[in-house]
């Protein structure tokens, strides 16, 4: 292992002048990055920054078109991940990169040199059970891992790399699907790893108070350039993320009073079955009125995804009521709901919420076309279709040649700017928002933030459901936490703090907040 | 590959204009013909010698242009069967299976009004023509029903479904025309019985009018796609079956639509092949022959994209090469099957050339390589 | 009756054949719906190279070696060109009917040449099927190779940063499948019904994909599910032996198809669905593209 007998203190990876174009766009332009032995070394950026270039160039994924990438001062050049592993380089994506069909064992073994013909997974097993124990990691790992939980998968990821032989560990976003608690531990753990001396560089969007607590030094992104490297200890918050969108920041959004309404929204003692066939939804209780926004905050896998789609009509529901606007709806079918107004804007806004081959036009029509409006006796009025789509691309911003642009060519704030324009032109009465700001820069977010909030003020209910607490916290009249299906307790919002819902996020019940 | 300081790429397309679409299957056209000549070399044939013989043949010989044009006319009623359903992001590679079915109810209807022991049928031509019509549509359209329901209801793969049923419909008409059968002629010989001269398709300077029929499709589906709101929705779950179900679409319904309509046509086409074309009108015993031929349906599908008004020179183009290419056959004493074996190389070399629609070659300027260190592996 | 259990094995194997062939593909990701035009190939060539040369091994080798070849046209066409596997399998059924048809067609009618000696009364393939199933089964679940193999079947790109050369792997399983499933055409027409006729494959290439699916990918379950489907086929040939006189042969020779078609609407249903799809590897039928 090149990487062994290195000391404290000492230079492991540095990365100089890297630059990489893609058609139209200059991802990375001449970064400088390097990283000590037992340092951590924290790279801040929004999405679109260029970190998931960096990390895939490091990680050998792509190839750099200028700069050169040192390992312990030698030059070196990885063709493919294989090379940037066999350099002691480890890389934990954002989203678990772990085949969910087979156990955790299997995952951490695969491709392993030491691994032999014939599986022995026993042997593996012990070795990696050590490794678990040194850095606090607990994971059965015979389990498959579609069944283990998002920081149990984490920890799977972690393990691999460590497995096999990693000295630089990668991590890309490591906390974004932890709870707080789980978060705790894992900075915990990443700690212990430095004192051992290896290197660890979380690229993280904006959770800053981690950076700060935990990193180093930090470097800030900022479209593919490097505009600051500081010592973290020298540094505030604030200062971090001016650096990093390039101007003044407001990290608290208005919450805006408006006089709530009648119910939109009854849910009564709802349950469902997940695609697997397990209980993923059940029994949930609760009501949205006019002008209220309903923040559901949990891990992703907790059964929001179902609950989502049984309100859409996309899934039966097993047992219980949905009522809008005093109507049961239950059994009714999805477009009956949006006839109904309800607006549903989906987590998948490329595979769901759009055809990426369409127009413009055409995704539009995907909320309108079965409007009077827009179709007579079977035939679609394209003129009038076109008409809308121009006067929402212009009310929303979204950057586009024109109404006929495929939607594939958009990129993905203006894709859910489309969506959300899309949506919200019927008007609803009730808005669903599945996970609205994912993957978006600050931008986007908190223009898509902003129109929920315009929702709000025209009186319709909103439901948002978001893996982020600290959105969930700012946007939410009523916070209700998930966990395993059922809600865990329902707060309103000058109740709801971090600690409280974040321990409910993670199962704890606490006392008064029974339901 | 590199010239100087620029090195040949390949780049993914970002968009696809409609003319270098129709180049690129031009291209796949003519590479398909080319690797055709190989086959006519191996066969001791002059290549140009056999193309020339083969297109006068199909385009200029009094006898062979009918026959091109008849031809021409099946394959692009097969391919409008293809093509609906692959709108939808299905595959109708029953069209056999459903072109037989259609012929079969077309030879009910005629055994129903006495066509067969009498050779004046008990109902005057003119509404029977259209009834022949309604079944040849009604039969094949049963036929795409069964796979599109499956599909719709229960998700099961359409390819092996329409694969299926082609063959049971196969055994199905031997069935009805040998060994005793229905609709068999009364003389055994495994054929079935000839339509009586009242029953014939009535020509158009000698065309079959089904030429009509064909060439009012083409606008009907062009119509259907273009403007229509169940057209939109057919291509809405082509695209994306999970963005059409949440925008509200039944999904279950859209598969059995498409298969209907296929299905109709391809057994329109059957009608035309059994009671429209000159010489025909019976079930031969070779049934088989254009059984086959219906797959040039895919093929055409495929080259135009989609576009009915792009299949209908594209048809025409494949109805002439098949027939001049079995002319061929006999005039240059090649062995049986040179229509199969263009059908073959068609195919594959358009299959191929699927790449070009998403990548193209372009010249980029590089740096001068870098010194650069390898890594030892283990 | 023997005789009609030993047809039926014999048919079984070439189910088995082209079956595992193509559940090697599949369980690396790569769809085939093809094996047909595959099987027509290998067969006729094999055919042709027995006849005219006398030598019964040297068809089945080349058959393999054809059938090799074409596994690895489609997988040059639909992994490295990218194009969608469906329509690559398309692409080679159709150019193995119709070469075929036209290679074919000069030597119709009966090879003429020895049966291949039997073990035991039962062809040797059925021997050697059962071998390679076990095989297959070894190594798919019990094997590094078969595990790699199964990851860039479910997660191409989490065994590309695993270490794994995905394009090699697919590759590979394309090119094995495809010599099995050559090997399966030329045992039809070199053992089983050793005469040519065009396309004398008769949709079997097609059943062979159904069985894939019904069996799960599990090759055990595989071999069970051709061998029930050979002694189908051989009832539909010979349907005096069970219902003597009743139907017309012409529409017994419709059952394999039925009893299919049934078979892939119990695939669906809700018991078989759930098993069904978690045993699928998820990245069947996707290209694997690096970005």
């Amino acid at each position: 292992m090149v990487l062994k007998g290195i000391k404290r203190g000492e230079m492991v990876l540095e990365a100089r002048g890297i630059t990489k174009r893609f058609p139209g766009v200059v991802a990375n332009d001449q970064i400088n990055f390097e990283i000590k032995a037992g340092e951590i070394h924290a790279i801040l950026g929004e999405n679109g920054a260029g970190k998931t270039t960096l990390m895939n160039i490091l990680f050998g994924l792509l190839q750099p078109d200028e700069g050169e990438i040192y390992i312990r001062g030698e030059r070196v050049r990885f063709r493919s991940p294989l090379d940037a592993i066999n350099m002691g380089i480890g890389m934990v994506h954002q989203h678990r990169k772990l085949v969910a069909a087979h156990s955790a064992i299997e995952n951490i073994i695969l491709g392993h040199p030491r691994a032999g013909n014939i599986l022995n997974l026993k042997s593996a097993e012990q070795e990696v059970l050590a490794l678990a124990e040194r850095y606090g990691f607990k994971v059965d790992l015979k389990a498959k891992v579609w069944q283990l939980s998002e920081g149990e998968k984490q920890a799977v990821e972690i393990l691999k790399a460590l497995y096999r032989g990693a000295e630089v560990l990668i991590l890309d976003e490591p906390t974004s699907a932890l709870t707080p608690q789980e978060t705790e531990k894992l900075l915990e753990s990443i700690e212990t790893m430095a004192r051992d001396e290896l290197a660890v560089v979380p690229f993280i969007t904006h959770k800053l108070p981690i950076v700060l607590a935990i990193s180093h030094r930090v470097t800030v992104l900022r479209r593919g350039k490097v505009v600051a490297c500081m010592e973290t200890a020298q540094t505030t918050e604030k200062d971090l993320a001016m650096q990093m969108v390039g101007r003044e920041v407001i990290f608290r959004i208005e919450r805006a009073d408006v006089e709530k309404g009648k119910p939109v929204l009854q849910v009564e003692n709802l349950s469902a079955l997940n695609d697997k066939d397990f209980q993923a939804l059940n029994g949930v209780s609760f009501s949205i009125c006019e002008g209220e926004i309903f923040g559901i905050a949990g891990i992703s896998g907790n059964g929001q995804q179902e609950l989502v789609e049984v309100l859409a009509g996309l899934r039966n529901a097993q047992g219980g009521k949905v009522i809008l606007d005093g109507k049961d709806i239950t059994h009714a079918s999805t477009l009956e709901r949006w006839q109904r107004q309800i607006g549903y804007i989906p987590s998948d806004r490329i595979h769901v919420g759009s055809i990426g081959d369409f127009s413009l036009v055409e995704n539009t029509a995907l909320s309108h076309y079965y409007d009077d409006q827009f179709s007579r006796r079977g035939i679609l009025n394209y003129d009038a279709l076109r008409k809308l789509t121009e006067e929402v691309i212009s009310e929303y911003g979204v950057a586009a040649p024109g109404p006929e642009t495929k939607a594939k060519n958009l990129s993905g704030g203006n894709l859910q700017k489309l969506i959300l324009a899309r949506v919200l032109s019927r008007n609803p009465r009730l808005v669903i928002a599945n996970l609205p700001c994912q993957g978006l820069d600050i931008g986007a977010t908190e223009f898509v933030q902003n129109k929920l909030i315009e929702a709000k003020k025209e009186k319709a209910g909103v439901l948002l459901i978001s893996e982020d607490l600290d959105e969930i916290l700012s946007l939410s009249d009523w916070v209700a936490a998930i966990y395993e299906g059922k809600f865990m307790g329902i707060l309103p919002a000058g109740e709801a703090q971090k600690e409280n819902v974040g321990a409910m996020m993670a199962g704890l019940q606490l006392k008064g907040y029974e339901l | 590959m590199r010239i100087g300081s620029h090195v040949l790429k390949l780049e993914k397309r970002a968009t696809l204009s409609g003319w270098k679409a129709a180049l690129i299957s031009i291209l796949a056209i003519i590479f398909a013909l080319a690797l055709l000549s190989l086959v006519f070399l191996l066969a001791g044939v002059n290549p140009l010698i056999a193309y020339h013989e083969i297109f006068s043949y199909a385009f200029v010989n009094q006898f062979g242009l009918p026959l091109t044009i008849n031809r021409s006319i099946f394959v692009l009623l097969c391919t409008y069967a293809f093509i609906i359903p692959y709108k939808a992001g299905l595959w109708n590679i029953g069209m056999t299976g459903q072109l037989y079915a259609g012929s079969l109810f077309v030879l009910g209807i005629v055994v129903a009004f006495g066509g067969k022991q009498f050779s004046n049928p008990t109902l005057s031509p003119v509404l029977l023509i259209p009834f022949m019509l309604i079944a040849a549509m009604l039969g094949g359209a049963i036929l795409g029903a069964i796979a599109g329901f499956l599909k719709g209801k229960f998700n099961v793969n359409e390819i092996v479904v329409t694969m299926m049923l082609n063959f049971i419909a196969l055994w199905l008409v031997s069935f009805m025309i040998k060994e005793g059968g229905i609709f068999m002629k009364s003389g055994g010989e495994g054929e079935s019985f000839e339509l009586p001269k009242s029953l014939i398709a009535p020509l158009i300077k000698g065309i079959p009018f089904t030429i009509l029929i064909a060439l009012g499709l083409a606008v009907l589906i062009y119509y259907l796609f273009a403007r229509t709101k169940i057209g939109y929705q057919i291509k809405a779950y082509g695209l994306s079956p999970a963005a059409a179900r949440y925008a509200g679409m039944s999904t279950a319904m859209i598969p059995v639509l498409v298969f209907i309509l296929g299905g109709a046509l391809a057994g329109l086409a059957g009608y035309h092949y059994f009671a429209a074309v000159p010489g025909l009108y019976k079930i031969p015993k070779n049934y088989t022959d254009f059984g086959d031929m219906a797959f040039y349906g895919i093929i055409c599908g495929l080259i135009a994209q989609g576009n009915p008004f792009a299949a209908i020179p594209v048809a025409l183009l494949f109805g002439g090469l098949s027939n001049g290419g079995r002319f061929v056959q006999g005039q240059l004493q090649m062995n049986f099957g040179v229509d199969y074996a263009l059908l073959g190389v068609l195919m594959i070399s358009l299959v191929a050339f699927q790449f070009f629609y998403r990548y193209r070659f372009s010249w980029v300027h590089v740096e001068k390589e870098k010194f650069d260190v390898v890594i030892p592996h283990k | 009756m023997w005789l009609f259990l030993i047809s039926s094995l014999d048919a079984s194997m070439i189910f088995t054949f082209a079956g595992l062939g193509e559940l090697i593909n599949q369980r690396s990701g790569v769809i085939n719906v093809g094996i047909e035009g595959i099987m027509l190939f290998g067969g006729t060539m094999g055919f042709l190279a027995a006849q005219s040369t006398g030598n019964l091994l040297l068809g089945f080798l080349v058959a393999i070696a054809v059938g090799g070849l074409l596994g690895l046209l489609h997988g040059f066409v639909s992994i490295t060109l990218g194009v969608d596997q469906v329509v690559s399998g398309m692409g080679i059924w159709i150019l193995g009917f119709g070469m075929t048809t036209y290679i074919g067609s000069p030597y119709a009618g009966p090879l003429g040449m020895e049966r291949i000696p039997t073990i035991l009364g039962i062809s040797p393939f059925f021997y050697l099927g059962i071998v390679l199933v076990v095989i297959t089964w070894f190594v798919l679940s019990k094997t590094n190779l078969g595990l790699r193999i199964r990851s860039v079947g479910e997660n191409p790109s989490v065994a590309e940063v695993s270490g794994i050369n995905v394009f090699k792997t697919r590759y590979s399983c394309v090119i094995i499948g495809g010599m099995l499933m050559g090997l399966a055409g030329a045992i039809y027409t070199l053992d089983y019904n050793p005469v040519w006729g065009y396309n004398f494959i008769m949709g079997w290439g097609f059943i062979a994909l159904a069985l894939v699916f019904f069996s799960m990918w599990n090759p055990l379950i595989l071999l069970a599910g051709s061998i029930l489907f050979g002694n189908l086929w051989q009832l539909s040939l010979n349907p005096q032996l069970v219902l003597p006189g009743i139907l017309s042969r012409y529409i017994w020779r419709t059952v394999p198809f039925a009893i299919t078609l049934v078979a892939l609407v119990l695939m669906s249903t809700k018991w078989f669905r759930t098993r069904w799809g978690a045993a699928r590897p998820e990245a069947l039928g996707q290209p694997y593209l690096k970005e």
